[in-house]
């Protein structure tokens, strides 16, 4: 995979301090388009397909969302926390518009209904990146999701 | 021959490097130069600035500060100010953000508006009161695993006159990866009375620059700015009862209204409701106070709700969502005839729902006040 104009563009609207004061990339040095190839390469080497992970994600943040901004139990295995702070976020692709800074934040239930370790962590923004261009942010990145995660919070075994 | 060949080249290319450089930073300063400019503010006041840097920072240099929760990243449109001169069209970044008749009034966002002329904007007087301030951390307290309470001091000889419900940027500086002095809007949680010093009650979001500084690094006795007063969320002076609604830290400009109340002698002078939701015993906060203030203000009725109390916790209250238990109480317990004022604090979701079960139990919504984002 290249980096293409868009690609180019993209990354460059990703760095911090430019759409949000972290940034999209952490502290990952690698160039947008090898970041994209290698999560796709672990997306398919985990068996995870990308829409029913976006789907499952677009679940989550709407039943997390009747938490009214307190965090809810979700069909007895997820502990989901759907909170909206100020402003919107544009894309970093141009002309895909602005999303509400909505974030969700999920964390599976054990047997006893406590939460475990690893969350999940996406707004509506990472969201739309996923599922349009296969981009999980860099690593380092605060709302970076790492395939395996995604797998072991989502549940993904199948 | 080919060492020198090597030498030669690379000074060559050193050269033209410089070369490029310093052309590059004449032009900058030709096409970037727009030498001083007047911004001419109402009508009343005019300052002579440099031109070239954005509406926002121009104001902020010459101490005239607009709200902004973003930090002037056009992320969150707080910023509006009417625009009289030309500055061109609005831009896409702009657009989202404002109404129709905002842009045919020339409203523009303070932060996508660079300052290239001669510039007369019109702001609202009121804003002229924010001011930036040195303020220095007092006291934090943690009040549950993810929110803390901030008192900040002013500085010496300044108070500060707001009225509850108002709030406050609270800047934190650079660390870390955050390259630059972020600010974020809080609401205070500080009785208005108390002057010298503001309070805030901080939740901690999941990647905020600002709230992951005030959870991990921020110190008692450290030197940080707050930005205030901003904002018109306000208890109306009426006789109606107030059904007061809040999650987490939309706690906060609850306890600051409570408190003016009480310093002031009204607490008891209309009924009050206050329903406060969460999700288990853990996310609840402040219970012993209010019980107390349920206790002894015939006027005030405190209800708490958990939605999700676990089977370890002896808890006796309401169970269930805090609309399903408002809805219960305008319902069943909070008299019919009442005439009612809402005022709500908390997530858009949470204000949304409030309203669809104020508005069912015949609560005008030009009566329901709130603040979105606590």
């Amino acid at each position: 995979m290249k980096m293409n104009e868009d690609l180019k563009k993209a990354q460059a609207q990703m760095k911090s301090g430019v759409i949000t004061v972290e940034g999209f990339l952490g502290y990952d040095d690698r160039d947008l388009a090898t970041i994209i190839q290698h999560d796709e390469e672990e997306m398919a080497r985990l068996n995870l397909d990308w829409e029913v992970v976006g789907q499952a994600m677009h679940d989550l943040l709407k039943k997390g969302s009747d938490g009214l901004g307190e965090p809810i139990s979700v069909d007895k295995k997820w502990l989901v926390h759907v909170d909206e702070t100020r402003g919107t976020l544009p894309s970093p692709w141009a002309g895909e518009g602005i999303f509400h800074k909505v974030n969700c934040e999920v964390r599976r239930l054990d047997k006893e209904g406590k939460p475990e370790g690893k969350i999940l962590l996406f707004n509506e923004l990472s969201l739309n990146m996923l599922e349009k261009h296969h981009f999980l942010q860099g690593r380092g990145s605060h709302f970076r999701l790492e395939p395996s995660d995604v797998k072991t919070v989502l549940g993904m075994w199948g | 021959m080919t060492t020198d060949l090597l030498i030669l080249q690379t000074l060559l290319v050193g050269l033209v490097s410089v070369l490029m450089a310093v052309m590059i930073s004449i032009i900058d300063g030709i096409v970037n130069n727009y030498g001083d400019v007047v911004v001419d503010v109402n009508g009343k006041k005019q300052m002579t600035v440099k031109g070239g840097t954005k509406l926002l920072g121009t104001l902020a240099d010459q101490g005239i500060f607009l709200p902004s929760a973003c930090g002037g990243r056009g992320s969150c449109g707080a910023c509006k100010c009417q625009v009289e001169s030309d500055v061109g069209p609005h831009l896409p970044t702009e657009t989202p953000y404002l109404t129709d008749k905002e842009i045919k009034d020339n409203v523009r966002l303070a932060c996508q508006v660079k300052v290239k002329a001669d510039i007369k904007v019109h702001i609202p007087e009121e804003l002229f009161n924010i001011r930036k301030m040195e303020c220095v951390v007092e006291k934090i307290v943690e009040l549950t695993y993810d929110i803390k309470e901030v008192l900040v001091r002013m500085p010496a000889g300044t108070e500060l006159n707001y009225v509850s419900g108002q709030y406050g940027q609270f800047e934190v500086p650079k660390y870390g990866d955050i390259k630059e002095p972020t600010a974020r809007a809080y609401s205070f949680s500080s009785n208005p009375q108390m002057k010298e010093h503001v309070e805030f009650l901080i939740r901690l979001v999941p990647g905020g620059a600002v709230t992951t500084y005030v959870h991990k690094f921020l110190k008692e006795g450290q030197k940080i700015n707050v930005i205030a007063p901003v904002g018109d969320f306000n208890v109306k002076d009426t006789d109606a009862s107030m059904i007061c609604v809040a999650g987490g830290s939309g706690m906060a400009p609850m306890k600051s209204i409570f408190n003016d109340r009480i310093a002031r002698g009204v607490i008891n002078d209309r009924p009050i409701w206050y329903f406060f939701g969460a999700r288990t015993t853990k996310d609840m906060f402040y219970l012993d106070w209010l019980w107390e203030l349920d206790a002894k203000y015939s006027n005030f009725h405190f209800v708490p709700a958990l939605s999700e109390p676990g089977p370890d916790e002896d808890w006796k209250g309401p169970v269930g969502l805090i609309t399903t238990v408002l809805d219960e109480y305008l319902q069943t317990k909070i008299p019919l005839t009442d005439v009612k004022e809402g005022y709500l604090c908390g997530s858009p979701g949470m204000l949304d729902a409030c309203m669809v079960v104020m508005k069912k139990n015949k609560m005008p919504e030009e009566r329901i006040f709130f603040d979105k984002f606590a």
